[in-house]
């Protein structure tokens, strides 16, 4: 996939591979001139919010969420002189979704599939997306409620559903989201676009 | 109709469109393709419908206060303080920049900092707040010139609520807010533009250190500090520092508030 004519941001890297956290003197000296624990407050515990939400979706469970988010925030805490400078919500929330994944991993292994088969998956689900040839018509049932939108989004493949909430939930642009989940905006744009293609066959089947 | 892959370029265009992605050469060609091609304009209705409903039915549930405690203690048992402020001789190195930090305090109630910071210490350290959110893809975690936006949005996130006024007509219009940290308390800060430059204003319970002293510039930032009801206020911006004392005046008297 060769687009990206995207508008490009302040501070963020504008191609499209691997997301590159940019490291410059001033954000160094920045990071340094604070000390820890005002760093660890700007950084992670002024997205706590986001970070609980994020891990609510993946564990699909308040209390696990809690302790991931808890875990988590001890692993930043553990990690932010490491923090460069990059974009703190999209540091720390990588971080969230980390652990969330190790957690479901070593506490519920079969809820979900392991990391090194997502793109499997990926490429599974595009099959069946894809064989789905007629453009939907209508609009979109009008008296989704709440839980069944909730519903639906659980259903999604979690690389799907982090994209989806990232985006459309939290309102991260695509290169925070590239950064939270460690994959190229490329990746991440189509991800996003299966996801919605995916809720809308869902809420319309609900019909 | 038939319908486009959907990893095909068009159809990621068209999602990157609405979501605000692109340039505008690139919003403009991808918004003529849809209204050339229905499947494309389908892709793009379905997409509103779906946003529209989330808007409509998701509330973005706030995290638990009793997990906030939990991280706090667990924090504050591994936590060691180190203070480095080694960042004073990169200033120089920073793109001739944008930003006017003011720290703003009214009301009676509120957290005051703790008595050990002096006052040459909050400039710093609002100053360099005031630096790194220049380098931030956005100065501010809440983006809105209406106060009746940027101020609901500091409830939960500090303590009390910031008095925030329009100086629109002034030309000093609102950008937004965001919480800044001194020592381990969050302050609210304001950000206002006056032309390209920015203009911070930190709100801080007025501690009896804050009140006197300090510089009135930090490496070419201007910075003044005023306290009213017991809070105080602090201005930071690279304007000039007759602008800044006007923005300061101007925000002390102005009566556009909530």
């Amino acid at each position: 996939m060769s687009i990206t004519p995207l508008r490009p941001r302040a501070g963020a890297n504008s191609h499209d591979g691997p997301p590159v956290r940019l490291v410059t003197p001033g954000v160094q000296a920045a990071a340094g001139m604070q000390d820890d624990n005002a760093l660890f407050r700007a950084v992670v515990m002024s997205h706590i919010d986001e970070a609980y939400r994020l891990a609510r979706w993946l564990t699909a469970n308040g209390t696990d969420a809690e302790d991931v988010v808890q875990d988590a925030s001890l692993r930043a805490f553990r990690a932010i002189r490491s923090y460069a400078g990059g974009n703190p919500r999209a540091w720390f929330l990588s971080i969230v979704r980390n652990t969330a994944y190790s957690w479901l991993h070593k506490n519920r292994p079969a809820a979900i599939v392991a990391v090194d088969d997502l793109e499997a998956v990926e490429r599974e689900h595009v099959k069946a997306d894809d064989r789905r040839d007629d453009t939907p018509e209508g609009s979109l049932i009008a008296q989704v409620d709440a839980e069944q939108l909730r519903a639906a989004i659980a259903q999604l493949p979690a690389p799907f559903r982090e994209t989806l909430v990232l985006r459309d939930i939290e309102g991260l642009d695509y290169r925070e989201i590239a950064e939270a989940t460690e994959v190229p905006i490329g990746t991440v744009m189509s991800r996003l676009a299966r996801a919605r293609r995916r809720l809308v066959e869902m809420l319309r089947q609900d019909d | 109709m038939s319908r486009p892959r959907s990893d095909d370029n068009s159809v990621l265009l068209v999602h990157a469109y609405l979501d605000g992605e692109l340039d505008p050469a690139n919003a403009l060609s991808v918004a003529q393709q849809m209204s050339q091609e229905p499947a494309l304009a389908a892709e793009a209705e379905h997409v509103r419908e779906l946003q529209n409903l989330i808007h409509d039915h998701l509330t973005r549930e706030e995290a638990p206060s009793s997990l906030r405690a939990r991280i706090e203690s667990r924090i504050g048992s591994t936590r060691q303080l180190s203070a480095t402020p080694s960042w004073m001789h990169s200033w120089r190195a920073l793109a001739a920049s944008i930003a006017v930090a003011a720290i703003v305090a009214s009301g009676s109630t509120w957290l005051v900092v703790s008595s050990q910071q002096k006052p040459v210490q909050v400039a710093e350290l609002l100053v360099s707040d005031h630096i790194r959110s220049l380098m931030a893809p956005e100065p501010v975690d809440v983006v809105s010139s209406d106060r009746h936006t940027v101020k609901p949005w500091f409830n939960g996130r500090i303590p009390n609520s910031p008095r925030v006024v329009d100086l629109a007509k002034d030309d000093f219009p609102l950008v937004g807010g965001r919480v800044d940290v001194i020592g381990r308390t969050p302050v609210a800060t304001l950000v206002y533009r006056r032309a390209k430059h920015l203009i911070s204003l930190t709100i801080v319970a007025a501690g009896d250190a804050f009140a006197i002293g300090g510089p009135h510039s930090i490496n070419g930032y201007n910075i003044v500090r005023w306290t009213e009801n017991g809070v105080t206020y602090w201005a930071i911006s690279d304007v000039e520092a007759k602008e800044l004392e006007t923005f300061a005046q101007l925000f002390r008297t102005s009566r556009n508030e909530l």
